[in-house]
């Protein structure tokens, strides 16, 4: 059994969240609240476990509604990279839909692509 | 909230710095001056929960509406980005007070608040390595997102400059500062 797909979705307020079997996670709406770490780190951290558990080759995180994050939002998706690339044994791509309308997300994931490009797939949709 | 036919909070500039965007389209005459016209909206705020996130979604929607899609946007980072530096790192003793101003060619938002010397001097270095190089300013600060750091990262700024592509004016007058970050209509 998928334990990707089972991955408790925090509630929060501005943020849907949809995770779909095998390995897909979709947010949309903003990020606004000052300590987003609070609803989204554990989260986040659960579904990179349950993709190592369920030994995926890649997950799909689709940003692409998500239409305003702040910065230290930002420092989340900047984590989870981390975790990815500093795994030692099996790991996954992290690939990241984003949207080509949404200015924030031009910049900040190709930022991110040269922080941690080895385990990083960026891929644009309109 | 109200609405002025003039800024009136503009301060002397006993100092100013200017810090231009590099992303979107190239700078031309003008775009790196102080920002003057009508306040489209004026809003004071003073610390307490939730102040930034519904402050923010206002703004946001009145952008939004009124603004071109694209500008809108970029705005919108400009306004959260100031606003949270203002109440993370202002005098809780005094309000905060942010603008939206518009020129006949440029629009942009203006955060003014207390500040004591030492964040001053910060602020000031800070954006005067955004005006050297956003991009890796911004790159290092992610990097110093993840490694922690002090002083803490400030990545709001670095969004600002590189991400949206908002020019930075920063002025002080004593112990008040207001920074603009604006852009072309």
């Amino acid at each position: 059994m998928s334990q990707f797909s089972t991955v408790q979705v925090p509630r929060a307020e501005t943020i849907a969240i949809q995770v779909t079997a095998p390995n897909q996670v979709k947010l949309s709406g903003t990020i606004t609240q000052k300590d987003p770490a609070s609803d989204l780190a554990g989260f986040f951290k659960a579904l990179h476990t349950a993709a190592l558990a369920d030994k995926l080759a890649e997950v799909r995180a689709d940003v692409s509604g998500l239409t305003f994050v702040n910065s230290s939002a930002i420092r989340l998706f900047v984590d989870w990279a981390t975790w990815v690339k500093n795994e030692r044994g099996q790991r996954y791509t992290l690939r990241f839909v984003t949207s080509r309308n949404v200015t924030w997300q031009k910049t900040s994931f190709m930022a991110l692509l040269s922080l941690a490009k080895e385990v990083l797939a960026i891929e644009h949709v309109t | 909230m109200s609405s002025y036919d003039r800024n009136p909070s503009t301060p002397s500039s006993s100092s100013r710095l200017a810090v231009a965007g590099v992303a979107g389209s190239a700078q031309r005459p003008g775009d790196g001056a102080v920002l003057s016209g009508r306040t489209l909206l004026r809003v004071i705020c003073t610390s307490g929960s939730g102040v930034l996130e519904y402050t923010h979604a206002f703004i946001n929607a009145y952008t939004a509406d009124h603004l071109r899609g694209a500008v809108a946007q970029r705005l919108s980072v400009g306004a959260y980005e100031l606003l949270s530096n203002a109440l993370n790192f202002g005098s809780i003793s005094s309000d905060i007070v942010i603008e939206l101003i518009e020129s006949d060619s440029m629009v942009g938002v203006r955060v003014s608040n207390d500040a004591i010397a030492a964040r001053i001097s910060m602020l000031t270095e800070h954006l005067l390595k955004l005006k050297t190089n956003a991009e890796q300013t911004f790159l290092e600060e992610l990097r110093r997102s993840v490694t922690g750091g002090i002083p803490r990262p400030m990545l709001g700024l670095a969004r600002v400059t590189h991400e949206v592509g908002l020019t930075l004016d920063l002025q002080v007058n004593e112990r008040r500062i207001s920074v603009t970050a604006q852009c072309r209509r």
